[in-house]
């Protein structure tokens, strides 16, 4: 009796299952793989678009390029169809003929900030393979009740004993020893080999005074628990999103400067849906899909769109910062650009500051 | 040390130590209903709010349904396996047999970390797309050591005579093995199965390392905590939490009472 | 020995019930570990995985001072965990085993794994905000009048001890307790008449009987402490790491799987090794 009651359940599960597996295929819809940063997998900003599109669009997200471009390596070709990538490494994935040519005709070029066009990353011999979407700062945040904001005009508050175990470093080599160098007087695009070894005296100075270094969502606890007061690397994109709530988070760019990110998003060259994923390209550069995009959950950015600031409340636009931006667009530099030794030493010089 | 003295220090030391142990699970039951964003002191105020978010998330749904159907389907195959294989160990003789036992319990004595990236490297070699699927395998391996030993250890000589009699009134092998040994020991298989689903369903890193846009309920809850701090996370820690004791006592009064056997 | 064709038939049948498990571990546990150690003597250069043979993952691995100190820190962190969890499992398990009233000790166990069934990477988190300035534990010391200031728990070698201790404590109360109770009373008994004093017979008769159990468990504890990911990632702050944190920063960073792989051996070499000691004393307790 028992075990005719046994077999009775398994049965069940085993149709269950078959029935599971059929209703999905039944309902199987147009599906574009697209491998992005985290910003990207916010429902907000991607459902307009499965809805409007009867597509599903199956999200990965990755950080660093090099593991970016390592997905990509292992996958087959074909596998993926749009490709969020970090602005100064688009040449590096155009030389590897990964990116399809997008025919200028179907992007906003004009509504773009001229100074994050960035042609010289995003196209080559005059074919845009390309466009930059997004953009911020990686500079300081900090609590303004805690800390004097005029201490935070300079970089060299990181050099001395003043704010020693209410520091966070952001958990990411590229800026973090971008910063360092502007500390030090070092032109980003111009890093070199030989520039290391100052750079990582700096670094391991600067961990002594630091209580911690931690990715996003760590570096924000830290920072609305009062565990620490100053993010050095953060900007917008660690506070923007947590003003609302707590007014007294601030961030600004030093007299040294600070540096700038940008993501850049292009269709893949093997992707057997060109037309789809332009489509998605089209509407992550709309406005609409900017304005959602600059104020994804992940993390908030300046969207590259001039026009998302009619998407955009006062509110949202004061908290990105919108009037100060050629400001600060002048005083900040890119990240270094990197070949893949230079980013193998800078990588191991990071990782020994964490081992200090 | 007077008998009560002993006493007295002995429920002092269990109370802090209960306190110790419930510490995080109090702190993170009480922030899921913190009314406002941010899962941190101090507390605001009281809200279900959170709880209707997580219910009305498709992604983390969607992970939750994942995890519940890896867990189930990847604890089942073990179980069997390791039934068979305890079958075949406690009732015949195999040659170099402790050898082969110890090949089936070796992956518990290695790191997950070290199974995932195996199964990764060959996963990626031979192009199999990481799935749900490949989650799965990486579970199975994980667990048919457990379910191994679990089911080994209470395969005794007693059920033996019964099967043996089984035999001469004329049942077949499989029939033998399906219907009276199994039954025999089904609080073994079953707990066996359970705490499987327990570990399949908590278990982070092979299902980071080989899942690939469908995932698992801790890597969604990963993710979820990489993009920003938000008290949803908390309500779902709960959720899973209420889940996981409803299921535990349900053992503990089904099965395991009824047998009588010890865990 | 003859085999007559009746045993073969069986043997034939016992294989096939062994098969499936052993074949399953076979293609999913050991080819892909062997497959991986082939790795890790290959290189990643240019941006691909080369298949030339070389030892320069390890020599890497003990040249460079971050990657070793990385295997250090993980040794000490375990071995803290080990030995604090240890300490304070014991007496609770001991408590809950001798203690607590036959009837009540399956709830009071259940009790204290309980905590086990929260998802783990929430949990680790949890002890973020426990732990934290303004968090209950600081509170508390500063509230008692231990501490002037608050401590900083979190983001440190203390809070990755802290979130492991807990979990194994969990872990290891529970296998201690079985241990415990199947000691026969009559040991203790016997003791007694001999004339032995309460600690007298812990120490010379409980436990020692109970000390092969607690190597399982502590074994059990260094090989789930030594390869876990998420506990040191939440809690440790990156004020040091330990080495999964060096093999994970190798995958997602560098995409260098050669180089984790390596890694991967070391930490499976290091866990070996504590099989092999802990086997070893076991054997000589027993003889």
């Amino acid at each position: 009796m028992k075990m005719t009651i046994t077999a009775a359940a398994v049965r069940r599960l085993l149709l269950a299952t078959a029935a599971c597996a059929l209703s999905t295929a039944a309902v199987a819809q147009e599906e574009l793989n697209a491998l992005v940063w985290c910003d990207h997998t916010d429902p907000a900003l991607i459902e307009p678009f499965e809805k409007a599109n009867d597509v599903k669009v199956n999200l990965k997200e990755y950080e660093g390029t090099g593991a970016g471009l390592s997905i990509v390596e292992q996958s087959r070709p074909g596998d993926w169809d749009v490709f969020v990538i970090d602005g100064v490494d688009v040449p590096r994935a155009i030389d590897m003929d990964l990116l399809a040519e997008i025919p200028a005709g179907r992007l906003p070029a004009d509504d773009i900030f001229p100074e994050v066009r960035m042609e010289a990353n995003n196209s080559k011999d005059g074919k845009i393979y390309a466009v930059t979407e997004k953009f911020g700062y990686n500079t300081i945040s900090y609590d303004k009740t805690k800390v004097d904001p005029k201490d935070m005009e300079d970089l060299s508050i990181f050099w001395s004993d003043k704010y020693k175990g209410r520091i966070a470093l952001y958990d990411y080599y590229l800026p973090m020893i971008g910063l360092t160098g502007l500390a030090i007087g070092k032109t980003t695009a111009e890093l070199t080999m030989d520039d290391l070894p100052a750079i990582k005296e700096k670094l391991f100075e600067m961990k002594k005074v630091a209580r911690q270094v931690s990715d996003v969502v760590a570096s924000q606890t830290a920072l609305v628990t009062g565990e620490v007061d100053i993010i050095l690397g953060g900007g917008e994109w660690v506070t923007a999103g947590l003003m609302a709530e707590k007014p007294n988070l601030d961030w600004t760019v030093p007299k040294q400067g600070a540096l700038r990110w940008a993501q850049s998003i292009g269709v893949f060259k093997d992707s057997a849906k060109q037309d789809l994923a332009l489509k998605f390209v089209e509407y992550i550069l709309s406005p609409e899909g900017q304005a959602k995009l600059a104020t994804s959950s992940c993390y908030w950015g300046m969207p590259a769109n001039a026009k998302a600031g009619e998407h955009l409340t006062d509110q949202q636009k004061t908290a990105l910062r919108w009037d100060q931006q050629p400001e600060y667009l002048r005083t900040t530099q890119l990240y270094p650009v990197v070949d893949a030794e230079l980013d193998a030493a800078m990588q191991d010089v990071w990782t020994e500051m964490l081992q200090q | 040390m007077p008998r009560q003295l002993q006493t007295a220090f002995a429920i002092l030391y269990a109370g802090v130590l209960y306190g110790f142990i419930f510490l995080p699970v109090v702190v993170l039951v009480l922030f899921s209903f913190q009314d406002g964003t941010l899962p941190v002191p101090p507390l605001h105020g009281l809200t279900l709010h959170w709880y209707g978010e997580i219910f009305a998330d498709r992604k983390l749904m969607a992970a939750l349904g994942n995890s519940l159907l890896v867990a189930v389907i990847s604890s089942a195959v073990a179980c069997l396996l390791g039934f068979l294989a305890a079958y075949a160990f406690a009732r015949y003789r195999l040659p170099a047999s402790n050898l082969q036992r110890a090949l089936i319990v070796a992956p518990m004595t290695v790191s997950t970390l070290i199974i995932a990236l195996g199964l990764l490297s060959v996963f990626s070699r031979l192009d199999i797309q990481l799935s749900l699927w490949t989650v799965g395998a990486g579970h199975v391996v994980i667990n048919l050591p457990l379910c191994f030993a679990i089911i080994y250890a209470s395969m005794g000589a007693h059920q033996i005579n019964i099967e043996r009699a089984a035999r001469d009134l004329g049942a077949r092998d499989w029939q033998v093995m399906l219907l009276v040994t199994a039954p025999m020991l089904m609080p073994s298989i079953l707990a066996a199965f359970f705490l499987s689903v327990t570990f399949s369903w908590d278990e982070f890193i092979i299902a980071f390392l080989l899942s690939r846009f469908d995932v698992t309920l801790p890597v969604e809850i990963w993710s979820m905590l990489r993009s920003g701090l938000d008290p949803k996370t908390n309500a779902i820690g709960s959720v899973v939490f209420l889940m996981s004791v409803v299921l535990l006592f349900m053992l503990e009064l089904i099965v395991l009472r009824k047998s009588g056997k010890p865990s | 020995m003859t085999v007559t064709p009746l045993e073969r038939a069986e043997q034939r049948k016992a294989w096939g019930f062994a098969l499936p498990a052993l074949v399953w571990t076979t293609a999913f546990f050991l080819f892909p570990f062997a497959y991986m150690a082939a790795i890790s003597l290959w290189t990643r250069s240019g941006g691909k995985i080369v298949a030339t043979w070389t030892l320069d993952n390890y020599a890497a691995f003990f040249g460079k001072s971050h990657l070793l100190k990385a295997l250090l820190n993980s040794l000490e962190v375990t071995a803290i965990v080990t030995v604090i969890s240890i300490l304070l499992a014991y007496p609770l398990a001991w408590i809950i085993a001798e203690r607590v009233p036959k009837r009540w000790q399956r709830m009071a166990l259940i009790m204290a794994i309980l905590p086990f069934w929260t998802s783990y990477v929430v949990r680790s988190y949890s002890w973020l905000l426990v732990l934290s300035k303004g968090g209950v534990v600081n509170q508390t010391l500063i509230w008692a009048g231990l501490v002037a200031e608050p401590l900083q728990l979190s983001a440190s070698r203390t809070g990755t001890v802290i979130g492991f201790v807990h979990f194994f404590v969990m872990l290891l109360t529970l296998t201690i307790y079985a241990n415990l109770v199947q000691l026969s009373p009559n040991y203790r008994r016997a003791a007694a008449d001999l004339g032995a004093s309460g600690l007298q017979t812990f120490r010379h008769v409980i436990l020692p009987l109970t000390l092969p159990g607690i190597m399982v468990g502590a074994f059990l504890t260094f090989v789930l402490c030594i390869g876990d990911y998420i506990t040191p990632q939440i809690l440790g702050g990156n004020n040091e790491l330990l080495l999964p944190q060096v093999i994970m920063l190798q995958l997602g960073r560098r995409a260098d799987f050669p180089m984790a792989a390596a890694l991967s051996l070391v930490l499976m070499a290091v866990v070996t090794l504590a099989y092999l000691f802990c086997a070893r004393w076991l054997k000589m307790e027993r003889t």
